[in-house]
């Protein structure tokens, strides 16, 4: 049995899962995670530091680590990246301004060594509003399709509507399981 | 139905003096090991140099979505030193204060299946690294539930929310009889470390009697 196999199997017996979830400020971060967890969500402030849920769901343990996305912020991102098994990017679908600067920020992320193995979901948020690109306007500003290093996936969504939250964590979860839990 | 009774103020319940502060460093796996109560606080409040400030406590049913218990610090005492010399209280401020919380709750808390327990605290100046929460509940010497949990880095200046979203403890029904029936006695003590040296201890205790003596 090797290193792998033994650490898989630890792991295995926790069946617990980090998750981080970046983007930038005001992407809709805070909003997904308190929807996601049966919150109301009509009184939220950026978030100055992070927001942490654990939970189970579908029999895992789910650490999820939400941080806050302000330009000052970013660089302590980097505190974050530790042993996290999928990165929940979250994007302003409506923000065609600043989709560059997203698209520069998650291709920093995605070269960081520590983040090497984790799996990347792509929350194409706030689609409900008017004015929101469409998933490929968003792939293809993001240029998710260069990326060979991650599993990855986008999926339109709205933390207000709740739409394909659920489905999307689900994908992200299952990808994660298949890597680290099940193997021999 | 109210599952809340009331929240007292926090009050002094051990009288700490100076010279009683345990000096010898507490790890992570000492007080892991404990296996009740503690008779004093393991620190004392000055060794709180990182000025983590517990700002809100908040926990929810998740079944029925309510909020069941909530407080928070008005937000005008958030990082602000009263300065200037006028309002400045005529006794000294007990140096335990904010350190104890007691909670009275209804019989019906202890029946709650899931449920969200939040904190929200600032940090200060000075990065946080491994930072780190250890918490036990005990009724009498009986250990219910231990916490442990890693924040990790927390970012100068920041405000930081915890949630931790879980399965009530199953207890058996004479021992919940007994909880109801001994306020007070169940008590739980909260060890916060940094880069694995203590640098708060907070404890708190509980009724579960709210609505039936008062």
């Amino acid at each position: 049995m090797g290193f792998l196999t033994i650490l898989k199997k630890l792991r295995q017996k926790e069946k617990e899962m980090r998750i981080l979830m970046l983007g930038l400020d005001n992407a809709g971060k805070t909003t997904i995670l308190k929807r996601f967890n049966g919150e109301p969500i009509d009184t939220i402030s950026p978030t100055l530091g992070f927001n942490i849920k654990t939970l189970e769901h579908r029999g895992y343990k789910l650490n999820i680590w939400d941080v806050g996305g302000q330009k000052s912020l970013r660089s302590y991102w980097k505190n974050y990246f530790e042993s996290t098994d999928g990165v929940a990017w979250v994007v302003d679908s409506a923000d065609a301004r600043r989709l560059w600067d997203c698209a520069r920020e998650l291709h920093s992320l995605l070269r960081e060594e520590r983040l090497a193995g984790a799996t990347l979901l792509v929350l194409a948020n706030k689609s409900d509003l008017p004015g929101a690109l469409t998933l490929q306007e968003i792939r293809e500003a993001l240029d998710l399709d260069s990326i060979k290093t991650h599993h990855w996936r986008i999926v339109r969504c709205s933390a207000v509507t709740g739409e394909n939250l659920l489905e999307g964590m689900d994908w992200m979860l299952d990808d994660i399981a298949s890597r680290i839990f099940t193997l021999d | 139905m109210s599952l809340v009774g009331k929240k007292c103020e926090s009050i002094s319940m051990l009288e700490t003096n100076k010279d009683d502060v345990i000096v010898s460093e507490i790890t992570p796996e000492d007080v892991l090991r404990l296996d009740r109560i503690t008779d004093t606080y393991m620190c004392s409040p000055e060794a709180n140099v990182y000025d983590i400030d517990f700002t809100r406590f908040k926990i929810r049913d998740l079944e029925s979505g309510t909020v069941l218990f909530e407080i928070a610090k008005p937000p005008t005492d958030f990082g602000v030193d009263s300065e200037g010399t006028e309002d400045a209280p005529e006794e000294p401020l007990d140096p335990n204060a904010g350190r104890f919380v007691r909670y009275q709750f209804t019989p019906q808390f202890l029946k709650l299946k899931t449920v969200g327990a939040t904190v929200e605290f600032t940090v200060g100046a000075r990065p946080v690294n491994h930072f780190r929460m250890i918490e036990k509940h005990f009724f009498r010497d009986t250990l219910l539930k231990t916490f442990d949990f890693e924040f990790g880095f927390c970012i100068p200046f920041s405000r930081n929310t915890c949630e931790h979203i879980y399965e009530f403890p199953t207890l058996p029904p004479d021992l919940v009889d007994e909880m109801i029936a001994a306020p007070f006695e169940t008590c739980s003590d909260s060890f916060y470390f940094v880069d694995n040296r203590l640098v708060m201890h907070n404890k708190a205790d509980y009724a579960y009697n709210g609505g039936i003596n008062n």
